[in-house]
């Protein structure tokens, strides 16, 4: 119990860092649109956590994926890739400055990292029902 | 998951098998995943072009010339059908293709399949054919500077990666279940 409860405590502390890193990106410069990849990155699971459910159900086993599955997988890492994307584009069209889109990159990592961890640690909670 | 013996397996080709990886259970995930993130990419790319068009300033020298070429719906155009390819391509069914007469009777459906596969492959080549073509008509013949070429590059690089992007997930679909059929097209 206590672990579990250091375990939320570190994640609520990347997610802030992240969402700090992602803000001050923005206000530093005052141009508010890295604020997208933050957006992104807190979208990008929903896919998989959608079209996971679509898949199996008690008589397919595990690695037998279905369409719905892969349209899911698909989907998500087309939204990761252009959180990862964008401000790289928005720097090479010398519309945010570069230390803005890496500390917006950096920061979009860690909001994501913190959702992925997340559901990785608490997955074992309702397999065992 | 028990391999049959080479002796007894008629689809082996190579006397020593290739070793079965741990992370080869999952490679259908790993070949959406990575086909997902290079349609992302070709995307990307073109949409950088695009950004830059739209923030283009003359050159420093001559402040009020004006830009001599922008990104404007042609270059769209070979994107789009290079997209539509590879969604019909890979909607498809591919179990329809295979089974060849297992569907007793029913041999408009594989013919149908078979044409909807043609089609989505003419569009994917098009796209291709119409990305080279517009770099050649509309940068490379007219002559202009290195960073307007970069646009037509960017169009071309984004067909090629939308084509890798479909024979990705092509294989990937395939992946798991290549001990019950083997590839005939």
């Amino acid at each position: 119990m206590v672990e579990r409860l250091k375990t939320v405590i570190f994640l609520s502390f990347f997610l802030a860092i992240g969402l700090l890193a992602i803000i001050l990106s923005c206000a530093l410069w005052s141009n508010w649109l890295p604020l997208l990849v933050a957006l992104i990155f807190v979208l990008a699971p929903l896919p998989n956590a959608l079209f996971a459910h679509c898949g199996s159900d008690d008589f397919s086993n595990e690695y037998e994926s279905t369409p719905a599955v892969d349209l899911g997988r698909f989907i998500t890492s087309i939204v990761v890739v252009t959180g990862f994307a964008l401000p790289l584009i928005l720097q090479h069209a010398e519309v945010i400055k570069p230390a803005a889109s890496y500390m917006s990159i950096v920061g979009g990592s860690l909001v994501y990292g913190t959702i992925l961890a997340y559901s990785q640690v608490f997955k074992q909670d309702t397999e065992e029902f | 998951m028990s391999v049959p013996r080479a002796d007894y397996d008629p689809r082996r080709i190579f006397l020593i098998s290739c070793p079965s990886l741990p992370f080869f259970k999952h490679r259908r995930a790993i070949g959406v995943y990575a086909a997902g993130a290079l349609f992302a990419l070709a995307h990307a790319m073109f949409f950088d072009a695009c950004a830059l068009s739209a923030h283009a300033k003359p050159p420093p020298d001559a402040p009020y010339d004006t830009v001599p070429v922008h990104v404007t719906f042609v270059d769209w155009i070979p994107g789009i059908f290079t997209t539509l390819g590879l969604l019909i391509i890979n909607l498809i069914d591919k179990e329809r293709l295979l089974s060849e007469g297992s569907y007793g009777g029913e041999p408009t459906i594989i013919w149908r399949a078979r044409l909807f596969l043609f089609i989505g492959f003419a569009l994917m080549a098009g796209g291709l054919a119409g990305s080279v073509s517009l770099l050649v008509l509309k940068y490379i013949i007219q002559n202009y500077e290195p960073r307007f070429q970069y646009y037509g590059y960017a169009n071309v690089a984004q067909n090629v990666a939308l084509m890798l992007a479909a024979v990705i997930l092509w294989l990937a679909q395939h992946a798991s279940s290549e001990y019950e059929y083997n590839l005939q097209l």
